[in-house]
């Protein structure tokens, strides 16, 4: 066996040119296997590390995916507010023991800005109930105090006492800017990998106050209120978007979530996060089993190309055959060295797709988490990479067989005179 | 032949080996792979709620099958219900109990390697559609190591020591809590 | 006396042989007798056949009917690994052309022939030792034996062949028209070493061959036509 391995080996080599280009489409498509693998481990543990110890999230009545995708992670947006007697009614529920509202829609350079209580800094949990830190300065006080995230205050290099200033909406105009009442820094937070790295967190006092002189979304020309003149008007918020909810008995869940659906104010919706975040997989993972569906249709066709490759160069190589049969090489073995090459030509190919995977992963990781939010982390194979690798190998072993198969055939017939 | 016995012998090796390295990957091995010991006592559901506990008794003798959706005697039954539950007791004798019982789960936390604490609840959907259950049909279980693979409405077996919980509520002296060495995927037996 | 060691090293009876989608044999040969060390020069024409005669002897073909027995065994009636085997530790074969992987070096595909049979690696002592004396005694030099086998020449990989056929001591060496690529000279150098080799080890030598010039350096000189009863036009041709 060592002798048809050493031989398939230089046999192998010997045709490196066109081999290699086999080599190079299964690792491609082993690239393509365990990158989409990764990724979508990568997101699934991102998002659901986001959140943690919130036992209900309550907002108007929509959908609870969207409710937990807008409350959470800043993407889309609420259909409608809540009013603030309506959180005032669940934080005096007998079965809760925290509350942390929260209004969303305003935006800085492209970040989300968070309004909320000072409770969000006690409150708020992420990943294994991990507070969240201040790594500089302190928690909102005054009206116009702003909190930064970690990646605001790196990717827009802002300091401790920078003035800034939000906007209403996405921002692109500039006459939705909130120019008159700009914002001071006072603390910036510690990195979380959440999208709380990239939300600028201002009081909800501060909120109300810079759309005091705005109605539905627009601001009133001529009924513009400066800044100093604030202290005249009632700061507290008329509506917000959600409240995150914690209860102090986590069994009590779906009572007082029920109790919220059936609250007789306003449409009111209570979900948790855990099982919304479940049926988000199961949306998403429809399109994950496409995706993975697709690479292993790659990785099929890398493999029919190194079929064809092998089976193709059998022709000219039936001289080869004829003397190591000559030499005593049985056809059985004429097969294996056959396989072996296909098997040893996969195997490059795997090693070298998971080897580019890896740098790439490295390379572009800390990347993907500062622009697209979900950092990728080069960890050893998780099972079911390794369980896709296994595929690939044994793919690529079984397929190899066809030209084995061949050549057993052919080194029957030729015996010792091929016709060449 | 003896070509023949080599190639079937290869492809069966191979498939074990693609089989075994699918199955590596999939979500169907048991979350920990301790053996039970036989040492948790299997309780049903019934076990979690007094003998002599019965919420409805005053509606036992009326009608109540032939009162209409909106009748606001059947709202009020369903109000005197919900408080019912809502404060339901537990079994005392349960407290520090080994067990082992089956059930849906509905997430809480997930940690890092996984679900670490999580509700078990007797029926399907109680988060959803159907009445949220009574407060000593729901079970606050924290795992000792966290768990992979499951997701809501999943069935398990959880296995581990009972705790009740003493609360100053609405939800009154009930609830249950399960620090839980074994969480198992439950397979329902055949039909 | 029949004492074994008397015994024909190879032993051809009664063979009848005929490629599967022929109308007729290809070969019928009675009887056909080699002794060991005994060189034997067959000659033939081309397409009557000889190839598949010395796939016959080498027991890569079997016989439709008859026997072809290699010391002592017939290798119809062993298995298929066993037949590999008795061909890799007793017989070495020379083609005429295109003898060597093109892909390992000269060292390595005399090597080859001992890789392939344990009993032949044994013969051989220290292989590699023996590989390389052999190449020397075949004409190639040291820098030689590092190259890649596609680099030599024509007559360069002949004797390398022959280095390979020899290694080991097989019993029985097949040459299938090994000088018809050489020139005169070439042809000379190498037949004088084949010759001398197999004298040196106690190999037999069945040599096939249509120069009939060649005839007269062996012990015994057959005519195929004249041994192989079946009509020569007949089956495919080679």
């Amino acid at each position: 066996m060592k002798a048809l391995f050493k031989l398939a080996v230089h046999s192998a080599w010997n045709r490196r040119f066109v081999l290699s280009l086999v080599v190079l489409s299964i690792a491609l498509s082993t690239f393509l296997l365990l990158g989409i693998e990764r990724i979508r481990a990568d997101v699934r543990e991102n998002f659901s590390q986001s959140v943690s110890g919130t036992d209900l999230i309550v907002g108007a009545r929509t959908g609870a995916v969207q409710l937990l995708l807008y409350s959470v992670f800043r993407i889309g947006s609420a259909t409608n507010n809540i009013r603030w007697s309506s959180v005032q009614s669940i934080s005096q529920h007998k079965a809760v023991a925290w509350t942390v509202p929260i209004s969303l829609g305003d935006t800085h350079r492209g970040f989300a800005v968070v309004g909320t209580s000072i409770g969000y800094f006690d409150h708020f949990r992420h990943g294994d109930q991990q507070p969240l830190i201040l790594a500089q300065g302190q928690p909102f006080g005054s009206v116009f105090d702003a909190v930064l995230g970690a990646d605001v205050a790196e990717r827009l290099h802002y300091a401790l006492g920078d003035r800034i200033v939000l906007s209403h909406g996405d921002g692109k105009m500039a006459a939705n800017d909130h120019a008159d009442k700009p914002f001071t820094v006072v603390g910036i937070l510690r990195r979380t990998g959440t999208p709380v790295d990239r939300s600028v967190h201002i009081g909800l006092n501060g909120m109300e106050a810079i759309h005091l002189d705005w109605v539905a979304g627009a601001p009133l020309p001529g009924m513009a209120v400066p800044a100093n003149q604030l202290n005249q008007y009632d700061l507290t918020p008329k509506r917000v978007t959600a409240v995150l909810v914690g209860l102090k008995n986590r069994a009590a869940v779906f009572s007082v979530q029920r109790s919220i659906s059936e609250f007789q104010g306003e449409p009111l919706m209570a979900i948790l996060p855990g099982v919304a975040l479940d049926e988000l997989w199961d949306v998403v993972g429809i399109g994950e089993r496409a995706l993975v569906a697709m690479s292993l249709l790659v990785a099929l066709v890398s493999l029919a190309g190194l079929v064809a490759v092998i089976t193709a160069s059998l022709d000219q190589r039936r001289r080869e055959l004829a003397i190591l049969r000559a030499l005593g090489a049985g056809p059985q073995q004429i097969l294996w060295l056959l396989a072996l090459e296909g098997t040893l030509v996969t195997l490059c190919g795997l090693l070298i797709g998971t080897g580019v995977c890896a740098l790439t992963i490295f390379a572009l990781g800390p990347l993907s988490g500062s622009h697209l939010g979900v950092t990728l982390r080069l960890q050893t194979l998780s099972s079911s990479e390794w369980a896709l690798l296994g595929a690939v190998l044994a793919s690529g072993m079984i397929a190899s067989f066809v030209p084995g198969w061949r050549a057993y055939r052919l080194s029957l017939t030729d015996g010792l005179s091929p016709r060449i | 032949m003896n070509m023949r016995a080599l190639l079937i012998g290869l492809i069966v090796t191979a498939s074990v080996v693609l089989v075994g390295a699918l199955t590596a990957g999939s979500a169907f091995v048991p979350a920990l792979a301790q053996t039970v010991p036989s040492s948790f006592r299997v309780i049903s559901w019934d076990a979690l709620a007094p003998k002599d506990w019965d919420p409805l008794k005053q509606y036992r003798d009326s009608n109540v099958g032939l009162l209409m959706d909106g009748d606001p005697k059947l709202d009020q039954m369903m109000r005197d219900m919900r408080a019912a539950w809502d404060n339901a007791p537990t079994v005392s004798a349960m407290n520090g109990a080994a067990v082992k019982l089956a059930g849906y789960v509905v997430p809480l936390d997930e940690a890092k390697g996984g679900l670490k604490e999580f509700l078990l609840v007797p029926y399907f959907g109680a988060c959803i559609h159907t009445p949220p259950p009574p407060a000593n049909q729901i079970i606050h279980v924290i795992s000792k190591n966290p768990v992979k693979g499951f997701r809501t409405m999943d069935t398990v077996w959880v296995s581990g020591t009972l705790s009740t919980r003493r609360q100053e509520s609405m939800m009154g002296t009930s609830g249950y809590r399960m620090d839980a060495v074994i969480v198992d995927r439950y397979a329902p037996p055949s039909r | 006396m029949s004492t074994p060691a008397q015994a024909p090293l190879l032993s051809i009876n009664a063979l009848r042989f005929r490629w599967p989608k022929a109308g007729a044999d290809c070969l019928a040969i009675d009887r056909f007798e080699l002794q060991r060390g005994e060189t034997a020069f067959l000659r033939g024409p081309s397409g009557c056949g000889k190839s598949t005669l010395l796939s016959l002897v080498a027991g890569v073909l079997t016989a439709n009917r008859g026997s072809v027995r290699l010391l002592g065994h017939d290798w119809q009636e062993l298995s298929s690994a066993r037949r590999d085997r008795l061909r890799a530790d007793h017989v070495g074969y020379i083609f005429q052309q295109f003898n060597l992987l093109g892909y390992l070096s000269v060292l390595d595909n005399v090597l080859l022939a001992c890789r392939f049979s344990a009993r032949r690696a044994g013969q051989a002592g220290d292989a590699r030792q023996t590989a390389q004396r052999l190449l020397e005694r075949v004409g190639l030099e040291a820098p030689d034996w590092r190259r890649r086998a596609s680099d030599l020449s024509v007559g360069q990989q002949q004797r390398v062949a022959a280095a390979r056929a020899l290694i080991g001591r097989p019993d029985l060496v097949i040459a299938d028209e090994p000088t018809s690529a050489l020139d005169e000279v070439l042809r000379e150098s190498f037949m004088d070493l084949l010759l001398q080799a197999c004298a040196e080890n106690g190999s037999a030598l069945l040599f096939v061959s249509h120069d009939a010039r060649l005839a007269p350096r062996f012990q015994r000189q057959l005519d195929l036509t004249l041994i192989n009863q079946a009509n020569a036009d007949a089956g495919v041709s080679l």
